[in-house]
């Protein structure tokens, strides 16, 4: 069986995506599973930080896959063998996690937006990290809004979480996104709130979200002051495991898991 | 034996309405002891061989606490007795008394007390004082499990329907009385932060524009790119459940 594409994706920008994908990842990594990140954010770049990887240390990228310049398995950075600084991170020593950056250079950024991506390419990168890095799960961070590289993370994935705030905002965005994913036959679609204020009730937000979308809510993060202040800079579901933002995203893990 | 000490015997749980005649028979068995402000009484783990009866003064009761500090369990005062149960039942002392300012008690030994249980008006003297202590806490005690069901299931009437009970501080009465306002005002607070956190919770308003979600899927979906990635994501799907 072919290891599974999880893409995390959410209208408006700044819901959480990429922390949570990371620590999504990471989790499911510490259960020994083979796991990878592709960040087809190439507009904004920005899941490598949460895996301490700057300008410096970011060896080839996806984009240099995108352009025949690299092969995948010189993209595919080890995240295992290079846990660097962050107590979260640190527990990933060993483990068989790869992250397939975006390159972050100025130059590389406007280079792709110019020219394009080429879609079957970008497929081809997905597919060829699965077979190659032998991948169980392969996560997609995302850019905001549904751009075409996102529409086709969105058509290749097998499970989708669409992340949200408990705005109205965001509700009319993700409607549009849930219909898309409806339509491309996303076999697995699910929500995820995040920075959700203490003042609402949890259970009636799940119900009232779920009722309006007819898609299942996996859990609802709480907005955090600690989590704002990690600044995406450690890990923080493997850093404060009890911390209630943590343990409400280790909700989401089973259904990654048990997903068809 | 003074007409004074006669008269505070009297004013005791054990030996009230008793005749002059039986208090001065008690008189006479027990001894007065006096004991200065920091005096202990009894120290915890004594052997029990004497009970008192409170005349002047007031004392705590104390035990000490995992780390060795002094915890107050209670404090008893004119008229209270102590250590009478130890003597029943012959276990060491389970906690220390100590004087918190000049104490005045009739000291029975164990030969005192068995020597008037002989007399029989004296003898249900002290078992009315029992049964009277006895009867108190069944009734707090039964109030405490009711209100504790009725909180179990969020019923919060009686907070209501009860006043909070004033006694004389000292008695009996007023230490049952004690646990039960003491648990009547948890429960009142417990209600009041639940009532402050229904408050707050609040529900999102989940106002969609539908016309403008049609609207806008239709924007994308109408596109030549949505079409041709629908074709190839469903070849994908097809060629990955085969393969
Ligand atoms: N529950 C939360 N409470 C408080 N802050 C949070 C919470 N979740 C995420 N954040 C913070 O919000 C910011 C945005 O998070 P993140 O970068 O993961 O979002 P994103 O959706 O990937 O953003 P972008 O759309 O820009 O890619 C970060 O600073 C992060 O620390
Ligand atoms: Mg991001």
């Amino acid at each position: 069986m072919a290891g599974k594409i999880v893409s995390i994706h959410s209208f408006r920008g700044g819901t959480g995506k990429s922390n949570t994908t990371a620590n999504l990842a990471s989790q499911v990594a510490l259960t020994g599973k083979r796991v990878g990140i592709v960040d087809t954010d190439i507009q904004s770049p920005g899941i490598h930080v949460l895996f301490g990887l700057n300008e410096q240390k970011m060896g080839k990228t996806l984009n240099d896959f995108l352009h025949g310049k690299a092969s995948i398995r010189e993209v595919g950075f080890p995240v295992g063998k290079n846990t660097g600084e962050g107590a979260g991170r640190a527990q990933l020593a060993g483990k068989e996690l790869y992250l397939f950056p975006s390159s972050i250079r100025g130059q590389d950024i406007s280079q792709i937006l110019r020219e394009g991506i080429d879609f079957n390419k970008l497929n081809e990168a997905m597919q060829m990290a699965i077979s190659e890095f032998e991948l169980d799960y392969l996560f997609i961070d995302t850019h905001p809004g549904l751009n075409e590289e996102t529409l086709l993370s969105i058509a290749t994935s097998d499970v989708l979480i669409i992340i949200l705030r408990p705005d109205n905002q965001d509700l009319q965005g993700t409607s549009v996104t849930v219909d898309v994913a409806r339509s491309l036959d996303v076999p697995n679609l699910f929500l995820l709130v995040n920075k959700a204020l203490p003042k609402y009730d949890a259970v009636e937000l799940k119900k009232d979200i779920e009722e309006q979308f007819q898609a299942t809510v996996t859990s609802i993060l709480p907005l955090s002051f600690d989590m704002a202040e990690n600044a995406s800079q450690d890990l923080f579901l493997l850093r404060y495991p009890d911390h209630a933002w943590s343990v409400a995203l280790r909700n989401v893990i089973p259904y990654i898991l048990n997903a068809e | 034996m003074t007409v004074n000490i006669l008269q505070k015997i009297r004013e005791t749980d054990f030996f009230k309405d008793l005749s002059d005649e039986a208090c001065a028979a008690v008189a006479a068995e027990a001894s007065t002891r006096h004991f200065a402000a920091g005096d202990a009484m009894m120290k915890k783990g004594d052997p029990a061989d004497s009970f008192f009866v409170i005349l002047e003064g007031t004392l705590k009761i104390v035990t000490t606490d995992a780390k060795g500090d002094e915890i107050i369990i209670n404090k008893v005062g004119p008229g209270e007795s102590i250590g009478e149960l130890a003597l029943v039942d012959e276990l060491p002392r389970s906690a220390g008394v100590v004087a918190l300012e000049p104490v005045e008690a009739l000291e029975f030994t164990k030969q005192d007390l068995f020597d008037l249980l002989a007399r029989q008006d004296v003898s249900l003297g002290i078992l009315r004082g029992f049964s009277h202590r006895l009867r108190f806490s069944t009734t707090y005690i039964e109030k405490v499990i009711d209100w504790s069901q009725k909180t179990a299931e969020g019923n919060y009437s009686f907070l209501d329907q009860t006043q909070p009970l004033v006694t004389p501080a000292g008695s009996d009465e007023a230490k049952a009385a004690q646990l039960l306002s003491a648990f009547y005002s948890m429960v009142r607070k417990v209600k009041e932060r639940e009532d402050d956190l229904k408050e707050k919770l609040e529900r999102l308003t989940v106002e969609i524009d539908q016309e403008r979600r049609k609207r806008e899927f239709e924007e994308i979906a109408g596109t030549e790119f949505y079409a041709k990635l629908k074709e190839q994501a469903k070849a994908l799907r097809q060629k990955r459940n085969s393969g």
